[in-house]
């Protein structure tokens, strides 16, 4: 880990040294050195899951390390709390900002310190124009009289991080501020930030849109498994450059022998739901695994809920074994032959606080329920336990909450819970996100068994090694197109290629 | 040590309902003579039946993650209704005089209803639970007045009241018949019932997911909405019951029947480890709830404590009970911060790795 020679000889606001953070079971934080320089935008990016999440809980103070030392504006931490790292300077703006929304933009920045006159009163004269006077030295024009909930979602991010400011707060960590806005809005705020920047505010800036990153940001760390994997100053690197140090190379391959057959089992002919995908057409044969990948955004995870029931299917011809696919709701589709990984299995694949046999259950309890609605709890623990042993779920026994297995085991709770119901086509949404490496390998070999098995798979992934190790064939996905198609084993299936398609269909449409 | 002594705490906290209920007794008992007569003990029960329908129809709409706040005025309005077909007109009926089992079945028409109207604003409308059967509340207090018309119908067969005042057997005792009044085994039975629902059954265990996480419920093929519907379908049932108990009891329905009960209801759901956010609670520990509510009620009259104390009591026993669940929620939460955290890394399980 060698941090570069750092040109300018201020000193760092932030210095964070060999911080490490382990959770039971799983390394988050190993040996992270991170410096951010006064009056610099510094990104920070990395896949789900590298550790972005737990370094910025870290500086809030929100978990404690177990190893290293926080330097904030030369004061040493070795561990602090929120209110520590709050009086240090640090503050953080959510994508969502928080704020009292049905109160005035000037009651919100003076909020705990209204002017008072003689009699006690608060005097609102004086509290927009101490609130307007505070907002003119920051260049940010606002209705001070206006309530938070009518301003736009940049004019909130601004208003959160003048709010910061005036705390006292000297690093700012903006939390994808971008997400939820439009262009023009993101160039008033990025005005907003580079002003602040000249000013000397710090700012660390996480994002998933590398574009932004070379925009607004002057240097960017990389974040992969954990570990920082180097600082670099944007303008000496590029997005492929970029893309190459989050993924990593020399991650572990895994390839699996096709388990492809002739006959056609799932068909869809021009889907198309406005807005998010289009002209949608494909066949996938008994035991093919596909794997569809494209940007964030791009219409697959929608494909996948569609399809599912979830959402809106849209228009066009969804056919399983040669019937017309008609589900409108999950129950159905799981009868009609299609089961669906989620993406978040906390928020959607899981019942945490349920037993893993009822996770794995839910499903196919109609098929297990005898007289009067009682379930065959023999039966179902049979079943249960045949999915433990198959999968390799490593659970002290099936009335563990799910909750408390590691992550790779949850995943494979939701892989058992869909095998059940015997799908003729699986989708997966990102089912190796989350997961350890060894968990990962068996998710790998869970799906390679279920092909072997006759299920046709879709893959939504942004893993493209993953992807390409896994698949018969992998369709690129553009503003809700499918552009590109690549088969296994062909020459031009190569890393870099998929990733060219990916950014490829972007400029054409960004 | 630390997850020992807090595994520990977990037991004490789970069970906490028992112990107090123990305690509850032993104390009444060494206190009042009156009090641990066999005589009192099974009466203690039977005057709460009511109430414990109401608690078992509470706590299926609490484990769903909803609530029901209009079962105080459905049992009042079944129970006015009943009164109104089974009373003559001199007795403040109308007159029709029906038969038991008729006003039983109509009774349990117009809870069925309500649950119904209940359920269908919640799930198809998208109304908020809290708001709507508050309103439904109201509204039914009101028809109470209206078709009453604010008086009393009393005087009902006999064999209509043998469920809620009468008695089941008559055990030959030292001195006399001590007698087993028909609500207090009703009571346990419903209990035991509702035990077997939730905890037997295809759709107790859906409504706990519902209750727990009801996205990952809907993806995991359960229809939440059908299940929000039969659980208000449910507690519309018990206030039907919780009804024909208390005509029963009383051999009478006044327009006041059951105001103000929902809040004892919901104590004792809540005394009796019912979790406020859903998904968490057992009909046994419900039944706790209902018990330990009781006895205090009991105790606390026949010791002939001022009934402002009483309330205050009751008051201070439900504080305690919803610090005890925010307690165990936030302790939830912590650990669910920490877990996510620590289960969004893609890292390596091995320490010996990881350590390098």
């Amino acid at each position: 880990m060698n941090i570069e020679k750092i040109k300018t000889s201020a000193a760092p606001i932030l210095v964070m040294t060999e911080v490490s953070k382990a959770f039971p079971g799983v390394q988050a934080l190993r040996r992270v050195n991170l410096r951010v320089l006064p009056g610099e935008i510094h990104g920070l990016v990395g896949k789900n899951g590298a550790g972005k999440t737990t370094l910025m809980a870290v500086l809030m103070g929100i978990t404690e390390p177990n190893e290293g030392t926080i330097e904030i504006s030369g004061k040493v931490f070795a561990t602090m709390t929120s209110k520590e790292a709050i009086e240090a300077g640090i503050a953080y703006v959510p994508q969502h900002v928080a704020m009292m929304d049905s109160l005035t933009v000037a009651e919100n920045i003076l909020a705990g310190e209204l002017p008072k006159n003689k009699l006690g009163f608060v005097d609102w004269k004086r509290v927009n124009q101490e609130a307007e006077k505070r907002l003119e030295q920051l260049n940010l024009r606002l209705d001070v009289t206006k309530k938070v909930e009518g301003l736009g979602v940049a004019e909130q991010t601004m208003l959160a991080i003048s709010k910061a400011l005036f705390g006292n707060a000297k690093l700012i960590i903006l939390d994808e501020p971008t997400a939820s806005l439009s262009r023009s809005d993101i160039n008033r705020l990025f005005d907003f930030v580079k002003s602040l920047r000249d000013k000397g505010v710090s700012f660390v800036y996480i994002s998933h849109h590398l574009e932004e990153v070379f925009e607004i940001c002057d240097r960017v760390t990389v974040m992969r498994d954990g570990r920082i994997v180097d600082t670099k100053n944007v303008k000496d690197i590029g997005i492929p450059e970029l893309i190459m140090m989050m993924v990593g190379e020399g991650v572990e391959e895994y390839t699996r022998e096709s388990t492809c057959t002739d006959e056609i089992v799932f068909v869809l002919n021009n889907l198309t739901r406005r807005g998010c995908y289009e002209d949608i057409s494909l066949e996938l044969k008994k035991g093919e695994v596909v794997g569809i990948t494209g940007l964030q955004g791009c219409g697959s995870e929608q494909l996948g809920k569609g399809l599912f029931g979830l959402e809106y299917r849209g228009v066009g011809e969804v056919k399983i074994h040669g019937e017309e696919f008609t589900a409108m709701r999950p129950i159905d589709s799981f009868n009609q032959g299609l089961a669906y990984l989620p993406q978040d299995r906390y928020r959607f694949g899981l019942v945490g606080v349920r037993p893993v046999r009822e996770n794995v259950t839910y499903p196919i309890l109609n098929r297990l329920v005898r007289l009067i609605n009682l379930i065959n709890r023999n039966e179902e623990k049979k079943i249960v336990s045949d999915y433990i042993k198959g999968l390799d779920i490593i659970t002290p026994n099936q009335e563990q909450p799910v909750r408390l297995l590691s992550g790779g085991n949850q995943q494979k709770v939701v892989f058992a819970k869909l095998a059940s119901t015997k799908p003729t086509v699986l989708i997966l949404h990102e089912p190796t996100q989350g997961v350890d490496v060894r968990a990962k390998m068996d998710i790998f070999r869970i799906i390679d068994e279920l092909a072997k098995q006759g299920v046709a798979t879709v893959v939504l992934s942004s893993e493209i090694r993953e992807l390409i190790g896994l698949c018969d064939r992998i369709l690129v996905m553009n503003s809700g197109k499918l552009t590109h198609e690549y088969k296994k084993g062909a020459k031009d299936t190569t890393p870099e290629n998929i990733l060219n398609a990916i950014e490829g269909g972007k400029e054409n449409h960004g | 040590m630390k997850t020992r002594a807090s595994k520990f705490l977990a037991i004490i906290l789970d069970n906490l309902i028992w112990i107090l209920v123990l305690a509850g007794l032993v104390i009444f008992s060494v206190l009042s003579p009156s009090f641990r007569t066999p005589f009192n003990l099974v009466n203690t029960l039977s005057r709460s039946a009511y109430l414990g329908v109401l608690v078992i129809g509470q706590a299926f709409a609490m484990i769903s993650g909803n609530f029901d706040l209009s079962s105080e005025s459905g049992l009042g309005l079944t129970a006015m209704v009943a009164g109104l077909f089974l009373a003559s007109t001199t007795n403040g009926g109308f007159g029709f005089e029906v038969s038991p089992i008729l006003a039983i079945l109509i009774m349990i028409a117009v809870g069925l209803i309500i649950g119904f109207i209940n359920g269908i604003l919640i799930t198809r409308m998208r109304m908020n639970n809290l708001i709507v059967t508050i309103a439904m509340q109201m509204i039914l207090r009101g028809l109470i007045y209206i078709i009453s018309p604010g008086a009393t119908a009393s005087f009902f067969p006999k064999s209509f009241d043998w469920l809620g005042g009468g008695n089941l057997i008559k055990i030959p005792m030292e001195k006399g018949n001590l007698a087993i009044p028909t609500a207090s085994i009703f009571i346990i039975l419903a209990f035991i019932i509702a035990h077997i629902i939730t905890r037997y059954t295809q759709f107790g265990r859906n409504m706990y997911a519902v209750g727990s996480n009801p996205v990952a419920a809907k993806d995991a093929g359960i229809e939440t909405d059908k299940i929000i519907r039969i659980v208000y379908l449910i507690s519309g049932f018990c206030m039907a019951i919780g009804g024909l108990l208390i005509a029963g009891r009383l051999d009478s329905a006044t327009p006041r029947i059951g105001a103000g009960l929902i809040f004892p209801v919901q104590a004792a759901a809540v005394v009796g480890g019912v979790s406020l956010f859903g998904g968490r609670g057992t009909m046994i520990g419900a039944f706790g709830g209902l018990l330990l509510w009781s006895i205090l009620d009991s105790g606390l009259s026949i010791m002939e404590v001022s009934p402002f104390w009483i309330e205050a009591s009751r008051g201070l026993l439900l504080l305690f009970a919803v610090g005890i669940d925010a307690i165990k929620v936030k302790g939830m939460h912590q650990r669910a911060l920490e877990e996510s955290l620590a289960t969004t890394q893609i890292g390596l399980k091995d320490n010996k790795i990881v350590t390098d």
